[in-house]
């Protein structure tokens, strides 16, 4: 037997050895009989020492031992005890990130400014910039100047008279919900982005 | 140097599925479990019982065991809990400890005779003692001081190095040195004369 392996053996029996060097015994130690009858001698020295009341004999380890060894080995044992629960882990991650892109873009909707113009109009609105806007001033002659950008006029889908007419000449068709919907729709238009709409003219310079 | 580095390293190999691992374990306890479940139950055997059932308790709670306490203050507590439900369960008293130590022979001669399976065990047991103290007697005198410090005494080689004014490694060659002194004598009267080396370890 190694002198030096069996002094380690020694000191790591009595917690004195180095972590590292501890991995490393215990490895060999767990699979070389010859050093595990040692390392039992080594506590039969021990408790011999202390007069410890008891037999001392390794009949208990052989005993604990055999009872272990047709055991399951733990890391087995807890595969199979995870093994059940583990079908629906991905399910159910799935399921929080649906949940968590869902919430965010509902929870976006409700945080994002209110606008003027119903859904319905924004989507088919048409936004008209005037050209003069988009034009640097030193192009256009001008002095240098500071230039105060106009809010762009918003041109709402302004629902013709004819359309309107149609809607209430065929209103027995439609439901008074949809039909209520559709006529306040029509009158905030009307009364409305339309009826305010300033005409288009070209951008003045503002000192 | 971290405390309980050697359990832990044997502890995280059984977790791991090596069961040979927990052999070194149980070899390194068993007499120290022994010797507390008999605090709680006079008969060798049955103390023996108990420790196995603390031991494969042990074992099977093992992948629950995180290291934030030693190995052995957790397979402790196991075994005190196991002892006490034996008492509990068989209906006895627990035996106070102050009481086997004012009658420590007395006791021991009633534990004795309870022991149904052991007279063969107890020859041995007291052939392992008399050549452990025989060949401790036959040690030189820094090998001898060294070995006992520790384990009757309990220190760490810092304290055994401080105690002896000599370097740790001086301590830890002085300890293996008289360990490899004892095991040589038992394992000569043992394979020599009574054949039953193999009980030792």
């Amino acid at each position: 037997m190694n002198e030096e392996l069996d002094s380690q053996l020694s000191a790591m029996f009595d917690d004195e050895l180095a972590p590292e060097e501890c991995e490393l015994l215990a490895r060999r130690l767990s699979r070389d009989e010859q050093l595990k009858a040692r390392w039992g001698r080594y506590a039969v020295i021990g408790a011999a020492i202390r007069s410890e009341r008891g037999v001392l004999n390794a009949a208990l380890a052989g005993r604990v031992s055999a009872v272990i060894l047709a055991e399951p080995a733990l890391a087995a044992a807890q595969g199979a005890r995870r093994a059940p629960a583990r079908w629906w882990q991905p399910l159910a991650g799935a399921a929080v990130a649906v949940g968590v892109a869902v919430g965010s873009v509902l929870w976006l909707r409700a945080q994002a400014p209110f606008t003027a113009a119903p859904p319905s109009a924004q989507l088919t609105a048409t936004v008209s910039v005037p050209a003069a806007a988009l034009l640097p001033a030193a192009a256009a002659g001008a002095a240098d100047s500071y230039v105060v950008p106009r809010a762009p006029a918003v041109r709402a889908m302004v629902p013709s008279t004819e359309l309107a007419n149609y809607v209430v000449a065929h209103s027995v068709f439609s439901s008074p919900v949809g039909r209520r919907n559709l006529l306040s729709a029509f009158m905030a238009s009307e009364s409305g982005t339309a009826a305010e709409e300033p005409p288009v003219e070209p951008e003045g310079n503002v000192r | 140097m971290s405390a309980d580095a050697s359990d832990l390293s044997l502890v995280r190999r059984v977790q791991r599925g090596d069961k040979g691992a927990f052999d070194a374990l149980v070899l390194k306890y068993q007499h120290k479990l022994v010797k507390l479940v008999m605090r709680y139950v006079r008969n060798p055997a049955e103390a023996e019982d108990i420790a196995q059932e603390a031991f494969i308790k042990a074992y099977r709670a093992l992948p629950q065991f995180r290291g934030d306490s030693a190995f052995y203050t957790w397979l402790y507590r196991i075994a005190i809990n196991t002892a006490k439900n034996a008492v509990v369960s068989r209906d006895r008293s627990p035996i106070e400890y102050d009481l086997d130590r004012n009658s420590e022979e007395s006791y021991d001669m009633q534990g004795r005779m309870k022991d149904s399976e052991t007279p063969e065990g107890l020859v041995l047991t007291e052939e392992i003692r008399s050549t452990v103290n025989a060949a401790i007697d036959a040690l030189p005198e820094d090998l001898r001081t060294a070995i006992v410090l520790r384990e009757l005494e309990g220190l760490s080689y810092e304290e055994i190095a401080a105690a002896m004014a000599c370097p740790v490694g001086t301590v830890r060659s002085r300890i293996f040195r008289a360990r490899e002194a004892i095991d040589r004598r038992l394992r000569e009267v043992f394979e020599g004369g009574l054949g039953r080396a193999e009980e030792l370890g």
